[in-house]
């Protein structure tokens, strides 16, 4: 098992630097430059020339890929590892790390309500396959699986928080209220309906599928026809098979999630790295974008290697 | 397509035919005649195809008889005038009429979506078929690249490409060409895939034998036979790429007013969140429709193309 995760870990290598190559040419083939907004009748071509000297712009494109590129990866990260945001001048580190809590906060909690209620509702169709209860499900979850995020959001905005007046309408927490728990929860409800309906809609599908392939199975059989309670073969028995195929997808969907909270970041205005990426590349603050885009790049390595190391750790069947 | 043809006498005989020695009369289907059985007896598929052509249709049809309505600014109208047979939906703060906007916005979605899927097939078969052809080192670092696609994350790529290249060249095209270049991953595994399945297989021994050269195999032979599963990703990615650019141009970087989309009509729509609460339901539920309509389509495709389904006669 560890020498699986170092093999992984290698094996990410060649691929963070592919990352950090189309993420680096992304930017730099734009089109301006960085010193452009100094170009103003007040500053002299002379002036421009030492900026374009003292950001090393005038040198090759691999040796400036190299510099940033070690820069980026020099830990600990000082306040020049990662530069300095155009818009506020701010360590762009600070700028990341500031945000990180708050994507934290409103993924994780998705995620579990999304866990809660969706592997129940799976189940519940399995077992009571082609009932209406499992047609009336199917049917919502088709709809809001096909669903987009932001679509959903406003809708949500616009019902409980226009309409009804019940939940606040943007923001972590309301003016004066910093840090304020109950608050928080509050401004927390519509972001993480908003993206719980649509993992829930996807998730209970898997769930649902993952458990009839199980409930077929001959050791299920087995069990019932050992007079086991229906409940405890349901519960113990084929639970923990079906299972398995939902904790890979939960790694698979880590990354994703990255990005749908982008947009639901931005319709509820949450102080999370998706808003931070979307205004960034607004305003074209290229530090903060290329910053961004390489946390979300390593997001996706990461959640594949946690799926495949929780795939490995729940079902005993597999060695590597 | 003939070399996909399998020949199943005995099967589905019109005249339920039972007897053993009327087999020679029982009519011979083609591979793609069962495939239209199948995919017409499922009712899902048939209705995505319906509701996908209706919307086809619609995009084509209304913004031609509709004319410069989708853009055209009437003071004179506003959204408290009564909806019409010529205004369904009514007209918009700046008295244009909603539903022709709404139709050239959805034929925005329907092209972006086509074109993108169209490039999306065209890299993915053409990387596939070559690493799945080659094998050996070759696919081993192609596949390497795949991965590195597939780590990057797509949604703030497009964004960021969108953003930074959509105020030089035109929008829509950086947006189909930004998804297609990001979104070829998947079709280019499963053809390699199917590739590496009919590398052995007889008729690609034979076409070898007789002496057909490499891109004559690939190009005559192999790739017909494995377009089944890009078909099918190709419909499902319809849905995708549509609501990624109705993200973006919701967002404010991909298509921007005054040209039409169904993400910039939901924009504009926000401000009237009191006042026009249904105006957010028009380019939402189209989007919607559209998603249904090719993720029916797709799955009805996989289960009809899949030869291992039976058919019971």
């Amino acid at each position: 098992m560890a020498t699986y995760f170092v093999r992984r870990l290698i094996q990410a290598i060649p691929i963070v630097i592919g990352i950090s190559v189309i993420s680096f040419l992304i930017v730099y083939l734009t089109p301006g430059s960085p010193v452009d907004k100094f170009r103003t009748p007040r500053v002299s071509p002379e002036m421009i020339q030492n900026l374009i000297r003292l950001y090393g712009l005038d040198q090759p494109l691999p040796i400036q890929f190299w510099n940033w590129f070690t820069h980026f990866w020099s830990f600990p990260w000082d306040n020049l590892a990662w530069g300095y945001s155009f818009t506020d001048g701010r360590p762009v580190r600070d700028k990341i790390f500031q945000r990180i809590p708050s994507t934290l906060l409103l993924m994780g909690t998705s995620l579990v309500v999304s866990v809660i209620f969706a592997i129940p509702i799976g189940i519940l169709q399995a077992v009571k396959q082609y009932s209406w209860a499992d047609r009336l499900i199917t049917t919502f979850e088709t709809i809001g699986y096909a669903m987009p995020t932001f679509w959903l959001g406003l809708i949500l905005k616009q019902f409980f928080a226009v309409n009804l007046k019940w939940l606040p309408l943007y923001g972590q927490n309301s003016l004066g209220k910093q840090g304020d728990i109950p608050d928080m929860i509050l401004h927390l409800i519509l972001p993480v309906t908003t993206l719980a309906v649509v993992s829930i809609a996807g998730w209970s599908r898997y769930m649902r599928a993952s458990m009839l392939e199980v409930l077929r199975q001959d050791y299920v059989r087995t069990a019932r026809a050992k007079g086991l309670s229906s409940g405890r073969v349901i519960g113990r028995h084929a639970l923990r098979n079906a299972l398995i195929p939902i904790v890979t997808l939960l790694g698979l969907t880590i990354p994703s999630l990255l990005s749908g909270a982008a947009i639901t970041e931005t319709v509820f205005s949450w102080p999370g790295l998706g808003w931070l990426g979307v205004q960034s590349v607004g305003e074209r603050d290229y530090p903060v974008v290329l910053a961004v885009t390489m946390i979300g790049g390593m997001m996706v390595i990461m959640g594949n290697l946690l799926a495949d190391v929780l795939y490995a750790v729940v079902d005993p069947r597999i060695h590597y | 397509m003939a070399s996909t043809e399998t020949i199943r006498p005995g099967e589905a005989s019109p005249a339920g035919a039972t007897d053993f020695d009327e087999v020679d009369l029982v009519s011979v289907q083609t591979y793609w005649q069962l495939v239209r059985r199948r995919f017409m007896r499922n009712r899902t598929a048939v209705f995505g195809l319906v509701l996908l052509s209706i919307l086809v249709f619609s995009a084509i049809f209304f913004p031609f008889i509709g004319g410069d309505a989708w853009h055209l600014t009437d003071l004179t109208r506003g959204p408290t005038d009564p909806i019409s047979i010529t205004a369904p939906l009514g007209y918009d703060n700046l008295g244009i009429n909603i539903f022709f906007r709404l139709m050239k916005g959805l034929q925005t979605s329907l092209i972006i979506g086509f074109f993108a899927v169209l490039i999306i097939a065209g890299i993915g078969t053409a990387f596939g078929s070559i690493s799945g052809y080659v094998g050996g080192k070759v696919d081993n670092l192609m596949m390497r690249i795949v991965d590195v696609v597939l780590s990057l994350p797509g949604f703030f790529l497009i964004l960021m490409l969108v953003a930074f290249i959509g105020s030089v060249v035109s929008p829509m095209v950086v947006i189909i060409v930004a998804i297609g270049i990001t979104g070829w991953t998947t079709a280019a595994r499963l053809v390699r895939a199917e590739f590496l399945r009919l590398r052995e297989s007889d008729f690609v021994q034979a076409a070898r034998a007789l002496g057909a050269s490499d891109s004559r195999i690939i190009i005559r032979h192999m790739v017909p036979s494995a377009m089944a599963p890009v078909l099918v990703a190709a419909t499902l990615g319809i849905a995708d790429a549509v609501v990624t650019e109705a993200a973006l141009s919701f967002l404010g970087y991909g298509i921007k007013p005054p040209d039409a989309s169904l993400g910039n009509m939901l924009t504009g729509a926000q401000d009237y969140f009191y006042r026009q609460p249904l105006w957010i339901y028009y380019p939402g539920i189209t989007l919607i429709l559209v998603v249904l309509a090719a993720s029916f389509l797709g799955d009805g495709l996989r289960d009809a193309l899949d030869p291992r389904q039976k058919l019971e006669a």
